[in-house]
């Protein structure tokens, strides 16, 4: 094919480009009405169309008429293509008059293209200032990131109840109708906080403050997902925002700051905080618990841990989920049931937690006897001299079934 | 059946898969290199197959026998590879970095040998057979050697910014900038000069800038550059009394370039110390900071006088018995002045504390810091 000039190798190679697509012709349709298909998922619980909160609202207010012009456009556009395409195209016939410079042609298709990006632009910019506008915040909530999961911390706000820092992870939990500013920041790589429903996604960069803000119309929970790349487990990098009423709120706010009940004497549980103390204390805080001496069990995190933290597992059962929200801690049933209940209904199944007749077993006791194996992190001891020896996620503890047993019976009593 | 091309990427593909095979049972099975090495079999063996189907792009039989029976023209590319070797066995007993040197080096003469091969025995039309050479490499080789010259004038020019004084620096930054402006804006007025003239100017520049840069980096960086680099923590290091110390209020920096992405700005006014945080009204007298991340707090002062924040971070064992204070803090600035203070905690504040903000030399004034 070398030998002939370049035109004729160009028609070779689209003769040769056809015959493939006539026979797989078949493929490429069936292919493209599973890929339509796949679109129209029923439980889409991070639909980007379905806002739930004011400033998804303002998002929502503004792509979609950008996205039924560009729709236009881009459908105005494909035909002509594919038109001129099947139209002009080469069956040997002499190359046509090329001709240039029409000034009326010309300066007709830039300012139409020049207008509509104009108004668009108008209406982006007047919505990105509306998105970043704080004045007005009614509480803040400060979010960290970090290798696969996200910390929430409360500072004190006493006109919410808080009268000492807060810290949970997985679910944020948040009044409804209440201007919730996020400051986010990350402990290791760049992260990134969406939950769709609520409001679009702002990075998480190490030593910045990076402002979101949320606020949720009804009562509910919404789920959101890390979407900037950050490793191996970026894709189980999961988050919701469980939205209350004012006055549930004030009730997880007064559950959350409850002092330290230690189990009963004689009781597994009491056996099981035993084991916490030994194995799980080296990262995971629980505010409250003391050592044999009284001195209060303070989590060595940044000894063990790349990033310096582990989730605090105070109420670790108010939550229902766990590991970076990608396993639920409640069985299917019981997580449906508060997932799917009315806004009348929603804080009360939520406050209830997560309680032994709710609790996924199954799930939580793969993860205390392997989490590497169910969610891929980096905590293979041969392979952790670029952090020090230090783990990036939850290692392999080698506990006995004895005491996932007792921590089990342990972790139940962190209402 | 099988053509000259087919073969090659079939033999590829045999070998990517020989790699995966050996990689999951005899070497460190992970799921990235199995992903990565089964995604290289897959994209071989596809390859091999359009080559398949293609027909080695119906080179004719007659060109093939033309051009293979001319003696091979002279390459450079076997000096270079050999050159990559040598630097690859350098790297294994000195610096790894002359190891990746030396697979760059190797990649890339493999590749460039690989496609001037092909393109000799493409046609018996040496102009032909070099012109499809340049189609195919120049669109990355001009990106790629632009990139690297670039890099190495960057790099040589930084060498000489670290190795000069501070305030010579600055004036061989505008000197050197002006010099390009008003270079690039002769050329420019200038389109009939010559291009061996222009070229020449511009390669001597070069030429000035990079043995400037070899000789900046034998001398070394300046002084206080290597006393710094072997000061970490310099901030919990730094004294932080009232009055000024001999080197760490030295070159103090009255200004900073960010004011957002903080998380909290702390100031001095007279005689009161107040903090701010985004989204909370008024001032307040607790900051919130997560754990075991780098926080940036900015103190200003617009007291009269010159103040330094102060950081209380609790106290930590140096020995057995002797317990001392940990704290870090920003320079003494004058008034009017702002610095950044970066705290990142590896302890909650319940562990070691209270943690606090103060202001050197005044007692009666402090922001508490929490850190949950």
């Amino acid at each position: 094919m070398n030998h002939l000039p370049i035109r004729g190798r160009i028609s070779v190679l689209m003769h040769m480009l056809s015959s493939v697509l006539r026979r797989l012709r078949g493929w490429i349709l069936t292919g493209g009405a599973f890929i339509v298909l796949a679109g129209c998922a029923k439980n889409a619980p991070q639909d980007t169309w379905k806002p739930k909160g004011a400033n998804a609202t303002k998002i929502d207010n503004l792509q979609k008429p950008v996205f039924a012009v560009a729709g236009v456009i881009g459908v105005i556009v494909f035909v002509a293509v594919i038109y001129c395409v099947i139209k002009f195209r080469d069956r040997g016939q002499p190359i046509p008059r090329q001709t240039h410079g029409n000034p009326a042609l010309e300066i007709t298709l830039t300012i139409i293209p020049a207008l509509i990006l104009t108004v668009v632009g108008v209406f982006t910019v007047r919505t990105v200032f509306d998105l970043a506008k704080t004045s007005d915040t009614e509480m803040i909530i400060n979010v960290t990131g970090q290798q696969w999961w996200w910390e929430y911390d409360y500072p004190v706000q006493e006109q919410y109840g808080i009268t000492e820092p807060i810290v949970t992870s997985g679910q944020l939990v948040i009044p409804v109708g209440t201007k919730i500013l996020l400051r986010e920041t990350s402990r290791d790589v760049i992260h990134s906080y969406w939950i769709p429903a609520l409001n679009g996604k702002r990075d998480a960069v190490p030593g910045r403050i990076q402002t979101n803000r949320i606020e949720a119309d009804q009562p509910g929970i919404y789920a959101g997902q890390c979407t900037e790349f950050c490793g191996l487990s970026h894709a189980n990098m999961r988050m919701e925002a469980v939205a209350l009423s004012k006055e549930d709120f004030a009730k997880w706010v007064a559950n959350q700051q409850s002092k330290y009940v230690a189990p009963a004497d004689g009781t597994l549980a009491k056996e099981g905080e035993a084991v916490f103390l030994n194995q799980c204390v080296r990262c995971h805080q629980v505010n409250g618990l003391t050592r044999a001496d009284g001195s209060p069990a303070i989590a060595t995190a940044d000894e063990n841990v790349w990033t310096g933290v582990a989730p605090n597992l105070t109420h670790l059962m108010s939550r229902n989920t766990f590991a970076g929200a990608m396993f639920d801690l409640s069985t299917p049933e019981c997580r449906k049931d508060v997932w799917e209940s009315d806004s009348a209904t929603f804080g009360s199944k939520y406050l209830a937690g997560v309680t032994e007749a709710c609790l996924n077993q199954t799930a939580l006791r793969d993860w205390l006897r392997n989490a590497p194996a169910v969610k891929p992190m980096y905590t293979n001891p041969a392979l952790l001299s670029p952090t020090d020896g230090k783990y990036r996620g939850m290692p392999y503890l080698g506990l006995s079934e004895s005491d996932i047993e007792k921590l089990v019976a342990y972790l139940l009593t962190r209402q | 059946m099988f053509t000259t091309g087919s073969k090659y990427f079939l033999g590829l593909s045999v070998l990517a898969g020989v790699a995966f095979a050996v990689s999951m049972f005899f070497a460190n099975p992970s799921a990235l290199g199995a992903t990565a090495l089964i995604g290289l079999v897959g994209a071989l063996a596809l390859l091999a197959g359009v080559v398949l189907y293609a027909r080695d792009g119906d080179v004719g039989s007659g060109e093939v026998t033309a051009s293979s029976n001319r003696p091979a023209p002279t390459s450079m590319w076997p000096l270079i590879s050999a050159g990559g070797v040598a630097l690859l066995l350098i790297g294994t007993i000195t610096q790894p970095a002359f190891f990746l040197l030396g697979i760059v080096v190797l990649v890339a003469a493999f590749v460039e040998w690989m496609v001037l091969c092909w393109s000799e025995s493409a046609s018996s039309d040496d102009q032909f057979n070099a012109g499809i050479r340049k189609r195919l490499l120049n669109p990355i080789e001009f990106p790629v050697l632009g990139a690297v010259g670039l890099g190495l004038l960057i790099f040589s020019f930084s060498r000489v910014m670290l190795a000069v004084d501070s305030r010579v620096g600055v004036a061989l930054f505008i000197i050197i900038g002006a010099l390009l402006i008003v270079g690039g804006a002769l050329f420019a007025m200038r389109p009939t000069l010559k291009q061996g003239l222009v070229t020449a100017i511009c390669t001597l520049a070069a030429i000035a800038i990079v043995g400037a840069g070899v000789s900046a980096a034998q001398n070394g960086m300046r002084s206080e550059l290597v006393a710094a680099r072997y000061e970490s923590d310099h901030e919990v290091q730094r004294e932080c009394g009232a009055n000024a110390t001999e080197h760490g209020d030295s070159g103090v920096t009255q200004t900073i370039s960010s004011v957002s992405g903080v998380s909290a700005t702390v100031e001095f006014i007279d005689g009161k110390l107040l903090a701010h945080v985004q989204g909370m009204t008024g001032f307040q007298n607790a900051i919130t900071i997560p754990r075991s991340s780098p926080s940036n707090i900015i103190f200003r002062n617009f007291d009269s006088g010159r103040f330094r924040l102060v950081a209380h971070l609790g106290t930590k064992q140096v020995t057995e018995g002797v317990v001392e204070e940990v704290v870090a803090c920003t320079q003494l600035i004058r008034s009017g002045a702002e610095q950044l203070l970066t705290l990142s905690i590896p302890k909650s504040s319940v562990a070691n504390g209270p943690y606090f903000l103060s202001i050197a030399g005044i007692d009666d004034q402090s922001v508490d810091l929490v850190v949950p």
